[in-house]
């Protein structure tokens, strides 16, 4: 995953000299030069023909860049997409005689709510199924196409379709493809960066961790799935005017195949490994022809390219050129000093800012849970404990979102969340780490924490600029004590810094309550100091903590109040060191016989 | 002999501007170049080389005749991949060398209907084996047709089967693709124009590994008579088989394929005793005869239309450049359209005003295994 | 209503090869959880196994089988070494895109060697079929059927009542806890690639009889089978038996009483709908929760 590095902020909370425009300027100028060369050089029929299809098959590559790049979702119906704008210009202009630039967006619009409706109706699964059903969608779009021949003509295809009065000669349409193309590029080379494109990569790191930072994963998903069909569909509506002729057959199955390959040679997460990848797989059947004496034999060794492409360049071939310049750019710049961190935790309710009531969770016949009341006070570390599978993790779990809970009550400040999914979960206050870390691993540590930062609800970050973003996930790296490191990649940090970059995603969502999963599972003796004197400060703050540990020296010395849990019921609760001389505690954790 | 240094330096020099004098001769048209736009890959990768057997042959013969306008005439060839998009990008590699004076499509006809804008923009004459009927209606003069269209096939299956076999009730199935569906309708409009409608019209896709529901709306239907469309040998094969497994047993006239030399391997005894059209049938005409003996000669094995329509192809061209006396396309599209009465594989050529060379078929029968000749049907129209 | 019997008796022979296609899908997918999208590629490769020993060698027809269903599995073996095993501990994503490659490669190197025609491979029995009453009863039909019913017998016994099936339930349970028992996880994975690719190549030799043997035969049927999986509900195996059976008779009605031409739209419509409704399958448990 690369982030072009002057879209970086560099110094962190200075306001920004020039416009994002400006700062984009060579971009602009250098599409302008590329369109102006399309617009006039010479080239034959066939230089024309294969510029014509890479550059609409490219903007609709740049669609799976967004949903399988950033995303993380497959989408084996591009071609299907890429159709149904290809056919709305092709029968708009053709048959009805309607204006291509109606017939585009038409084609725009279809493709939108065709991928949005497919999208709500799966992504609530996961991948193989949504294989399945763009597989499926993919088959009936093509089998529609061939058999409706009142609408569609059929496998005869639609021939003479028109383009647009300003661009009515082969080259300057082209040109204007190619316009397309380079504004297309920049909305989806800049998308990551955007609030949606960060809720994407983090979705695609971790779907789990998304959803409790206060990412609605679900509508993320249909959003990139619905995106990717626009693009296809915007494609297709070039595509059709530049061939003048479009059939069934250019928009099968293989075709989404082909249009995935691209995608992945190139590499799936950027728009330039895209266009490598569309360029070389246009170019490359052509190259091999000379291969075309024995049939089958350019399609097995392309078969056989794909296998090892994804084998040994797993990030295709921008992928791999990056990797080799990453660790060079992150270490060029250095984060500036951030303010301190200020907690300012919400405080609508009384004195209990968790409320669980008679709260269970039964898989099948396993009660992990059994009718659990936990009361957390206001402004005080409250402690989960029992023994191993005695249900204190399912129980976060269900605090938090990622289990539905089979019945009782949950209230955060008052507010009634047991049927809340984890994000609006987070939007209305809570915020947690996990036992096994879950940290979006594609990324930076600064851009792990402004997603935490980015919490709907937080009322620290302003208007959400990316300046104030910025700004508070500075201060809460800085409050961990890793503001130094802010700009290098999760992978680079120890498992106990890892801890904290969670710890401070957590933090800089400003919660009203936060859940510690474990935070000292995996530390050595000095780092389990180091989080102790953390606890301490975020304590001091005013900020309520849910912690589950089974270190019993943290446990005594951080919380006031302990409630714990055995055989997933409540078996004692109270004031901490009264509770750790309960008899039945004591058994429960050294076995009564 | 004296070589004087002048001799010598005049010799170096054509001694090294020799090769690029012939070559920019060559460049300039040394042979007449014809493209050949042909699937060298993908599905009908096969047949494709079948078509280059048949256009080499045609080629060979030409040259041996003293070439075109006296020079040799030669096969540019391109891979279409079986595909539309693989023919436009086929033909627009061929488009873009000048010297190239005529093409030959494609067989397919969605693959001409794709290519055919390209054509229209280019203006130089291709000739086509497509048999969709529309292909050479649509206002595009550069389409020159070397198969009978499937109107034809359709009128030919209807008057065979009403006047010849005497029956009336038609059980029509074909395909759903291009093909199936613009052969189907021919066949349905001239049952009608002989006053006697099909009592079933049953399309079906392609790679169907059943036909069961299509059998049996046959044998309700009552039908004596069944025309069908098939466009793939082994849909054919599973559909003969079970025709024949469920008990029906009335007469069948098909498009070419039902008596093609795959579907008469596949399918063995359940096509035994039906009738097909065929372009091309070599025993239809001492000009088909001395075909298939050329071909059999040059490959060892038996020619189909497959081979049959390029060989003509390359033959009308040459004859029609020849006739022209120049390669300017104008004149060499004249040049074919006042062909009559000219002996080819496929049939007798007159070409009409639309492009299309061939007026009718030939009806075939499988004895047993064997294709046999039966008759020839022609129209005026 | 003999319309409908004959209808019943084709859905049901063209639905057992699906449910032999889907088994081999399941099988790959409860042990690795990965579909595998050249499943039908293997259905294909030992067809043309089976020409190449029985029609151009012309050796004994059960000879070839075996010799055709010991290919097969080689080639799951080289399958799993080559596309499975190098990517094992990377996400689904990938390793669907590499089977999708590997189909690829094994469609096309049979075109290469072999070319695009069509070949006839014979059936197993001399007489073609039986008439019984009304409904004409097709000897392949009626093998595959057989087959089919054997295959469920001997997979419930194999994985129920014998060690190494035993081994193998472990290990697509819990790999983790597999190896901890000292089951070796490689080998089970190894043991489970080759006998899905012997279950479709068993499908593809039964079947080619009927459909021929092409180029194409593996990924059509391989499409309508992973359709019945998802149906039967993923990664159960009388669900792959049941949803392929159920896909069969679903699409013969469909074709004969409402449209031949979009017969395959008819599976992938029950397979939206199932996806939307019942995600989890006719027999598949909820789809798992998982943190």
């Amino acid at each position: 995953m690369s982030a072009p590095s002057e879209n970086m902020p560099v110094a962190v909370a200075v306001p920004r000299a020039k416009p994002l425009l400006l700062r984009h300027l060579p971009y602009f100028i250098g599409a302008a030069i590329l369109v102006a060369l399309t617009a006039t050089m010479q080239f034959d029929g066939y230089i024309h023909n294969i510029l014509m299809q890479a550059t609409t098959f490219a903007i609709a590559v740049f669609g799976l860049s967004v949903v399988l790049g950033l995303c993380g979702q497959i989408n084996l119906a591009q071609a299907a997409f890429f159709g149904l704008g290809a056919y709305a210009v092709g029968l708009g202009t053709s048959d009805y005689q309607l204006s291509y630039w109606l017939c585009l967006v038409a084609g725009c619009v279809i493709a939108l709510l065709a991928g949005a409706l497919l999208g709500m109706s799966t992504l609530r699964l996961g991948g193989h199924y949504l294989a399945m059903v763009t597989i499926s969608f993919q088959q009936i779009v093509t089998l529609v196409m061939i058999n409706t021949i009142w609408l569609t003509h059929g496998p005869d295809g639609v021939s003479r379709i028109g383009r647009p009065d300003l661009f009515q000669s082969s080259q300057s349409y082209l040109a204007f493809c190619v316009a397309m193309l380079a504004l297309v590029g920049y909305v989806v080379w800049h998308l990551s960066d955007t609030r949606l494109g960060r809720a994407m990569r983090a979705v695609r790191d971790n779907e789990l961790a998304a959803g409790v930072v206060g990412i609605d994963v679900f509508r993320t998903k249909v959003s990139a799935f619905a995106l990717s069909a626009v693009l296809g569909g915007l494609a297709g509506g070039l595509f059709a005017g530049g061939f003048a002729y479009v059939s069934p057959d250019q928009f099968s199955f293989a075709e989404s195949v082909v249009f995935l390959t691209m995608s992945l040679l190139g590499g799936v997460a950027s728009p330039i490994g895209s266009a490598i990848g569309t360029g070389l797989l246009i170019l490359i059947p052509e190259w091999l022809r000379f291969l075309k004496s024995v049939p089958g034999l350019y399609l097995a060794i392309y078969g056989l390219s794909v296998i090892l492409i994804i084998r040994y360049m797993p990030d295709g071939i921008w992928g791999f050129v990056n990797l080799a310049t990453e660790r060079w750019r992150s270490r060029t710049k250095t984060p500036a000093a951030a303010a301190a961190l200020q907690l300012k935790p919400a405080n609508v309710g009384g004195d209990i800012v968790l409320e669980v009531r008679g709260l269970s969770k039964y898989f099948g016949g396993l009660k992990a849970v059994d009718g659990v009341d936990i009361s957390v006070r206001r402004g005080g570390v409250h402690a989960l404990i029992g023994p191993n599978g005695s249900g204190k993790t399912t129980t976060l779990n269900v605090i938090s979102g990622l289990y539905k809970a089979t019945a009782g009550k949950i209230l955060l400040d008052g507010t009634d969340i047991t049927d809340m999914p984890p994000h609006q979960r987070a939007a209305a206050g809570l915020g947690r780490t996990f036992q096994n870390i879950r940290l979006f691993r594609s990324m930076t540590a600064l851009e792990n924490v402004e997603i935490g930062a980015e919490r709907p609800g937080n009322p620290l970050i302003g208007q959400g600029g990316e300046a104030a973003l910025t700004e508070r996930a500075m201060e809460a790296l800085t409050f961990v004590g890793l503001g130094s490191r802010a700009n290098e990649l999760i992978s680079s940090f120890s498992y106990g810094h890892q801890r904290l970059i969670e710890i401070a995603r957590a933090l800089a969502a400003n919660p009203t309550l936060l859940l510690l999963d474990e935070p000292a599972a995996g530390l050595n003796s000095s780092e389990k100091l180091q989080l102790h004197e953390l606890l301490k400060r975020i304590a001091a703050q005013g900020l309520t903590i849910l912690i589950i540990d089974h270190d019993m020296t943290l446990v005594s010395e951080a919380a006031q109040h302990i409630t714990v849990l055995n055989f997933g019921r409540r078996i004692a609760d109270g004031e901490s060191m009264a509770v750790l001389r309960h008899p039945d505690v004591v058994s429960a954790y050294l076995g009564t016989d | 002999m004296k070589l004087t240094r002048r001799d010598f330096a005049a010799g170096l020099a054509v001694g090294i501007t020799a090769p690029y004098v012939i070559g920019s001769a060559r460049a300039q048209g040394a042979t007449i170049k014809i493209g050949m736009c042909v699937p060298v890959t993908g599905p009908a990768a096969e047949q494709g080389l079948w078509a280059q057997n048949g256009a080499k042959l045609a080629l060979a013969a030409v040259n041996k005749a003293g070439g075109i306008l006296g020079k040799q005439a030669e096969l540019v060839i391109e891979d279409d991949q079986t595909t539309n998009p693989g023919i436009v990008l086929a033909f627009s590699k061929l488009a873009a060398q000048r010297d190239i004076v005529g093409f030959l499509g494609s067989i397919r006809s969605t693959q001409v209907h794709a290519m055919a804008p390209d054509v229209l923009k280019l203006g130089k004459p291709v000739m086509i084996g497509g048999t969709d009927p529309a292909l050479t209606h649509m206002g595009n003069p550069w389409l020159f047709r070397f198969r009978p269209n499937d109107s034809y096939s359709g009128r030919v299956i209807a008057d065979y089967g009403v006047n010849t076999l005497g029956k009336k009730k038609w059980a029509i199935v074909h395909s759903t693709d291009a093909f199936g569906t613009a052969g189907g309708k021919a066949l349905a409009s001239a049952l009608e124009k002989l006053g006697t409608p099909a009592v079933l019209d049953q399309g079906y896709a392609n790679q169907s590994q059943d036909f069961t529901p299509v059998v049996l709306a046959v044998k309700q239907s009552g039908a004596d008579i069944l025309g069908t469309y098939f466009t793939f040998e082994n849909d054919l094969g599973i559909f003969a088989r079970q025709l024949r497994q469920l008990g029906v047993n009335i007469p069948w006239v098909g498009s070419p394929s039902v008596v093609a030399v795959s579907s008469t391997k596949l399918a063995g005894p359940a096509l035994y005793g039906t009738y097909g059209v065929a372009d091309y049938a070599e025993d239809s005409s001492e000009a088909s005869k001395a075909f298939g003996k050329a071909y059999r000669d040059a490959y060892k094995t038996a020619p189909d239309n497959q081979s049959a329509w390029p060989y003509d192809a390359v033959t009308v061209l040459a004859a029609a450049i020849n006739k022209a006396g120049s390669t300017d396309p104008t004149k060499i599209r004249e040049a074919i359209l006042s062909l009559k009465k000219f002996p080819g594989a496929e049939g007798e050529y007159n070409f009409d005003q639309n492009g299309d060379g061939l007026h009718g078929y030939n009806v075939v029968r499988n004895e047993k295994g064997k294709i046999v000749y039966d008759k020839h049907i022609d129209f005026d129209n | 209503m003999d319309l409908a019997l004959q209808l019943l008796f084709t859905g049901i022979g063209i639905g057992a090869v699906y449910a032999l296609v889907a088994l081999g899908f399941v099988l790959i997918f409860r042990a690795t959880n990965v579909v595998n999208f050249a499943q039908g590629e293997f259905s294909m490769v030992a067809a043309f196994l089976m020409v190449v020993f029985a029609v151009d060698l012309q050796w004994p027809y059960w000879l070839s089988f075996l010799l055709a269903l010991a290919g097969m599995a080689l080639l799951g073996a080289i399958f799993n070494l080559g596309v499975y095993y190098p990517l094992r501990h990377r996400t689904f994503l990938p390793v669907i895109i590499a089977t999708i490659g590997a189909s690829i490669l094994l469609a096309n190197s049979v075109l290469a060697i072999y070319g695009p025609q069509p070949q006839v491979l014979e059936g197993w029995f001399e007489t073609p079929g039986i008439q019984l009453g009304p409904v004409y009863l097709d000897s392949q039909y009626l093998l595959i059927i057989a087959v089919t019913m054997i295959l469920v017998v001997f997979n419930y016994w194999f994985f129920e009542h014998t060690m190494l099936g035993k081994k193998l339930q472990a290990t697509s349970q819990d790999k983790e806890m597999a190896s901890l028992l000292g089951i070796s996880v490689s080998t089970m994975i190894m043991i489970t690639f080759m006998y899905s690719a012997v279950l479709g190549g068993l499908a593809g030799i039964l079947v080619a009889p009927i459909l021929f043997v092409s180029i194409q035969m593996g990924s059509t049927i391989a499409l309508k089978a992973f359709a019945a999986t998802i149906i039967g509900g993923f990664g159960d195996v009388a669900g792959a038996i049941i949803g392929g059976l159920a896909l069969g008779i679903i699409e013969t009605f469909g074709a004969a009483y409402i449209s031949v031409p979009y017969k395959d739209g008819f599976a992938f419509l029950v397979l939206v709908l199932f996806l939307v409704f019942r995600p989890q399958g006719i027999f598949g448990e909820r789809v798992a929760e998982k943190a």
